[in-house]
C-alpha cells in the first residue's frame, strides 16, 4: 500500500506507525523487512490480523506492557555475530554483551509464561549460547573463565606469583627510600627534596628528573619472569577468546533465528497492545466493498480524548465511489480519514479498530484536497496544486486505489467547481476505484450517476451561541447536537447548516441576521 | 573528583595518589576518569603521563575501546556510548595497567558514577576536569583541586590561580533565610555581560545559578560581583583540598613554597603527593 506523505498525514499513516512501532531493534528490524499488505495478500492479512486479536485476548495491557519493556532490554548482538563469523576477535564485552542478550530473553519466556501466553508462541531461548558462556559467568556479570582455555589457569597462577614478586621487591625498595629518606613512595614517581637528602638514591631506586631544589624518582624493579609470565597470559587469554568466539560463531545461525523471531514478535505485541487500547475486528477482505460499523478514527480519538471530548464512531458501507455532503463540522473530512485510517490498518496487519469492516487491500490511497500548505511550497495556487494533485491520482486509478476527497474546488467559482468535480467522480467511477468524495456542492452524486450520502447533521436548532467567545461551550454544543451518522441523501440535498453553526460560534447577530434574510430571499 | 587549574598540574598523579592511599588502608575503590588517562603520552600534547595501574577488586568505567585485553578483567556492565565505545564497568582480576576515560557528557558522567557506587564498596575516584565537574554538584562528593606550575610562573601566580578556581567552585548554596532582598536567577552561563548589568542594577540582591561551573568569571569580575551581590547556586560542589605540581613543562618552581603559597590563597588543606609535603 502506497501513500503520499500528504495522504499519510490526512489518514492517519504516520501515527498508526507510531502507534503499532515496535519496542526494541529486531523489531524495528522485522517491521522495515515487511511491505504493507497489498491485493493479492489478503489471507496473510487476515491471518496476522485474526493472530493478533488472538493473542490480545489471552493478555492483558499490564503484561503486553511488561513484555515489550523486555524486548526493549534485549541488546542487539548482530555486530557481534558478523565479526564473529569473520574470524574477528571478540572482546570480553562482546562475551558479556552475549550473556545478557541470553538473560533478556530468559527474562521474557519467563514473564510471557507468567502473562498466560499461549506456550507454542513462547519467546525464543538460546540454551545452547547460554550453555557455551555458562563458566564466564560470574554473579556481577562475565569473566574469561579459567575453563576456557586449557592453559588459561596455569598462565595466570603464574602471573600472579611473578606480580606479587615485583610487589615485594617493590614494597622493599620503598621501605628502604622510607628509612633512608623519610618519604613515604606512595605513587610510582616521589620527589625528593636537596635540603633534605643529597645522597645517592638507593638500591632499586632511579632518577627521572632533576631540578636545583629536588629530584624525582621512581622505583625500579624490573622482572623478565613477570615480563614473561604476562606474555604466556596474554596468549592464553587471546586463545581463550579465540576459541569462545568460534563457538560463538557457530551458534550464529541460532540466535540469528532467535532474534528473528523476537523481531516477528515484538511486531506481534506493538499490535496486540494497539489492539488492547482501542479495540479492533478481523475484517472480512472484499476487493469491491469498503464498509465499516462503529469505527474509530484514533488518531482523532486520540486528541479529541486529550481534551476532555469523545469520539463518535462512525459506520460506512461503500461499494465503488460516492459523495458525501452535510453540514459544516458534521465529520465529513473525519469519515474519509477513517476509510483511509482502517485500510491502512488493514495493509499493516493491524486490526482495524471497528465492531466489523468488509475492506479492500488497496494499492494505493490517495488524498485529494486542502493542497494549500504543498501549493505555499510549489508557489501554486491552491486550485492549481489540487488540479495537478487530482491529475496525478486520476493517472494511476484503478480497482486498487481508495481516493478520498475532500472538498475538491471549492477554491474556485461554485458552478466550474462542481462541474470539474461532476467530471472527477464519474471518471473515478469509470475506472472503478473506490472513492469517497465529501462537497457543499450539490447534486454531484446524482449528476455524476454515484451513490449520494450524507453526514445527518444537526438535531435540531436550540442551541444558544458561544458567549464571550468559548469555543469549548460551543464545541461542546455543536457536539451534543450533532448526528455524525452517514444516511444515504433521499430527495432534496441536505444543509450545510452553516448559518446555524456561525450564530452557535458567536459572529455577530446582525451579520447572521442579514446572511439569514439573504438566504431566505 | 580530582580536577585541575590546567593541562600538566598533576591531576592525575594526586589521582594516583588517592588509589594508592586508599589500598594501603584496603579500601577498594572504583575509579574512571572524565578526559582520558592513563594512556604513555598525552593524546593531545605528548606529554608524559602517568600509566593507571589497577590492583585486584578495582573497579573501574572506562570505553570499550580502551579496556585492556590482558589480563582479562571481569565485565560488570555496560553504559552510554561515546566515541571509544560504550562505557564498560569492570573489576580488575589480576593487577594491571590501562587507560582510562569516561563519558563525554556531565549528565553520562553521574549516570556513570552513580552506577560506580552501586558496584564498589568503597569510595568512587574521578579523575576529572574543572569543566565537567558539574557532574558531581548538589551531591556530598568531594573536589579536589589541582594546581601546578603549568598555571603560573611564580607560586604566587600558581596560588592566585587556585585561589580564584576555589572561590569559583566553592559558590556557596542558596540560603533562603538569608535572602533579604530579590532573588535573580541566572539561567544559563553568568558571563562577563551579566556581571556588568548586576553590578549596575541589582547590588545587595541575590544571584543564583545552577551550579558553580555556570560562572564564567573570574579574577576582579568575580571578586566585585561576590562584593556587590550574594551570588550563590542550587547545587553547590565541596571543594576539600588542593594538590600542587612545581613542575611546569618551561618553570620548576620550589615544593615547599608553591604548597605554602597555595594553602595560603586557598585557605584548604594543600599537599604535594609527589614530595609528601603539606600545608
Amino acid at each position: 500500500m502506497n501513500a503520499d506523505a500528504a495522504t499519510a498525514e490526512r489518514i492517519g499513516l504516520d501515527w498508526l506507525r507510531a502507534a503499532v512501532a515496535p519496542a526494541g531493534a529486531f523489531g524495528r528490524l522485522h517491521d522495515e523487512r515487511r511491505p504493507p499488505y497489498g491485493p493479492g495478500d489478503e489471507a496473510a492479512a487476515h491471518a496476522e490480523i485474526a493472530g493478533v486479536l488472538a493473542l490480545a485476548a489471552r493478555l492483558d495491557r499490564d503484561a503486553v506492557a511488561a513484555l515489550r519493556a523486555g524486548l526493549r532490554a534485549v541488546p542487539e548482538p548482530g555486530p557481534i555475530l558478523v565479526r564473529a563469523r569473520a574470524g574477528d576477535p571478540l572482546d570480553d564485552a562482546d562475551f558479556y554483551e552475549l550473556t545478557r542478550l541470553v538473560d533478556a530473553l530468559d527474562a521474557l519466556a519467563r514473564a510471557w509464561d507468567a502473562a498466560g501466553g499461549p506456550r507454542g508462541e513462547a519467546p525464543p531461548r538460546l540454551d545452547a549460547l547460554r550453555d557455551v558462556l555458562a563458566p564466564g559467568r560470574t554473579p556481577g556479570g562475565f569473566y574469561l573463565a579459567d575453563s576456557f582455555a586449557p592453559g588459561l589457569r596455569a598462565a595466570r597462577a603464574a602471573f600472579a606469583a611473578a606480580e606479587a614478586d615485583v610487589e615485594a621487591r617493590r614494597e622493599a625498595i620503598a621501605a628502604r627510600v622510607r628509612d633512608a629518606l623519610g618519604i613515604d613512595p606512595a605513587g610510582d614517581e616521589f620527589a625528593v627534596l636537596r635540603d633534605a637528602y643529597g645522597g645517592e638514591p638507593p638500591p632499586g631506586v632511579n632518577v627521572l628528573r632533576e631540578t636545583a631544589t629536588y629530584r624525582v624518582m621512581t622505583i625500579v624493579a624490573p622482572s623478565a619472569a613477570r615480563d614473561a609470565a604476562f606474555a604466556t597470559l596474554a596468549e592464553e587469554e587471546e586463545r581463550a577468546r579465540r576459541a569462545l568466539a568460534e563457538r560463538v560463531a557457530a551458534l550464529a545461525p541460532q540466535i540469528a533465528a532467535a532474534t528473528s523471531a523476537l523481531g516477528a514478535l515484538d511486531r506481534r505485541l506493538a499490535r496486540v497492545a494497539f489492539a488492547l487500547r482501542w479495540g479492533g475486528c478481523v475484517p472480512a477482505f472484499d476487493a469491491d466493498a469498503l464498509a465499516f460499523e462503529d469505527a474509530t478514527f484514533a488518531p482523532l480519538a486520540e486528541a479529541l480524548a486529550a481534551h476532555g471530548r469523545r469520539y463518535t464512531p462512525l459506520a460506512l458501507e461503500l461499494r465503488g465511489a460516492a459523495v458525501l455532503t452535510g453540514p459544516n463540522m458534521g465529520g465529513k473530512s473525519a469519515a474519509l480519514a477513517t476509510a483511509g485510517f482502517l485500510c491502512a490498518c488493514a495493509a499493516l496487519g493491524v486490526p482495524p479498530p471497528a465492531r466489523a469492516a468488509a475492506l479492500p487491500l488497496p494499492r494505493e490511497i490517495a488524498w485529494i484536497g486542502g493542497e494549500g500548505r504543498e501549493a505555499r511550497a510549489s508557489l501554486l495556487s491552491s486550485y492549481a496544486a489540487e488540479v495537478v494533485r487530482a491529475r496525478d491520482v486520476l493517472a494511476g486509478a484503478s480497482r486498487d486505489t481508495l481516493v478520498l476527497v475532500d472538498e475538491f474546488a471549492r477554491t474556485t467559482g461554485p458552478r466550474e467547481g462542481r462541474a470539474l468535480l461532476v467530471a472527477l467522480v464519474e471518471a473515478l467511477a469509470a475506472r472503478g476505484a473506490h472513492a469517497l468524495v465529501a462537497t457543499h456542492f450539490d447534486g454531484v452524486a446524482a449528476a455524476a450517476g454515484v451513490r449520494a450520502l450524507r453526514i445527518a447533521g444537526l438535531r435540531g436548532r436550540v442551541l444558544a451561541p458561544a458567549r464571550d467567545g468559548d469555543l469549548d461551550a460551543a464545541l461542546d454544543a455543536v457536539n451534543a447536537a450533532m448526528d455524525y451518522r452517514i444516511v444515504d441523501e433521499a430527495g432534496t440535498p441536505a444543509d450545510s447548516d452553516a448559518l446555524e453553526l456561525a450564530r452557535l460560534l458567536d459572529l455577530q447577530d446582525d451579520v447572521v441576521r442579514r446572511a439569514s434574510a439573504l438566504f431566505s430571499s | 573528583m580530582v580536577v585541575g587549574t590546567a593541562k600538566n598540574v598533576g591531576k592525575t598523579t594526586a589521582f594516583n595518589a588517592l588509589r594508592a592511599v586508599a589500598r594501603r588502608r584496603g579500601v577498594a575503590v572504583a575509579v574512571t576518569s572524565i578526559g582520558r588517562d592513563g594512556e604513555p603520552v598525552d593524546a593531545l600534547d605528548a606529554e608524559p603521563k602517568p600509566r593507571v595501574r589497577l590492583a585486584p577488586g578495582t573497579i573501574v568505567a572506562l570505553p570499550a575501546g580502551l579496556l585492556p585485553r590482558s589480563p582479562a578483567l571481569e565485565i560488570l556492565g555496560t553504559g552510554a556510548a561515546g566515541a571509544l565505545g560504550v562505557t564498560v564497568f569492570a573489576r580488575a582480576v589480576l593487577p594491571t595497567a590501562c587507560e582510562i576515560a569516561g563519558p563525554p557528557t556531565a549528565r553520562a558522567m553521574r549516570a556513570t558514577i552513580e552506577r560506580l557506587r552501586t558496584l564498589a564498596e568503597g569510595p568512587v575516584l574521578v579523575d576529572g576536569a574543572i569543566d565537567r565537574v558539574a557532574a558531581l554538584a548538589g551531591g556530598a562528593d568531594a573536589v579536589i583541586l589541582a594546581a601546578g606550575a603549568a598555571s603560573g610562573a611564580t607560586p604566587a601566580r600558581v596560588a592566585a590561580v587556585a585561589a580564584g578556581a576555589v572561590a569559583r567552585l566553592g559558590l556557596p548554596g542558596r540560603d533562603p533565610a538569608r535572602e533579604r532582598g530579590r532573588v535573580i536567577r541566572v539561567d544559563g552561563a553568568l558571563d562577563a555581560r551579566d556581571a556588568e548589568a548586576l553590578l549596575a542594577e541589582a547590588r545587595g540582591a541575590t544571584v543564583v545559578v545552577a551550579d558553580p561551573t555556570r560562572v564564567a568569571l573570574r579574577g576582579a569580575l568575580l571578586a566585585a560581583l561576590c562584593e556587590a551581590v550574594d551570588l550563590r547556586c542550587e547545587r553547590p560542589l565541596r571543594v576539600v583540598a588542593c594538590t600542587t605540581s612545581p613542575v611546569g613543562r618551561e618553570t620548576v618552581l620550589d615544593p615547599r613554597a608553591l604548597v605554602r603559597a597555595v594553602a595560603a590563597a586557598t585557605r584548604l588543606p594543600t599537599f604535594d603527593v609527589v614530595a609528601d609535603l603539606a600545608a
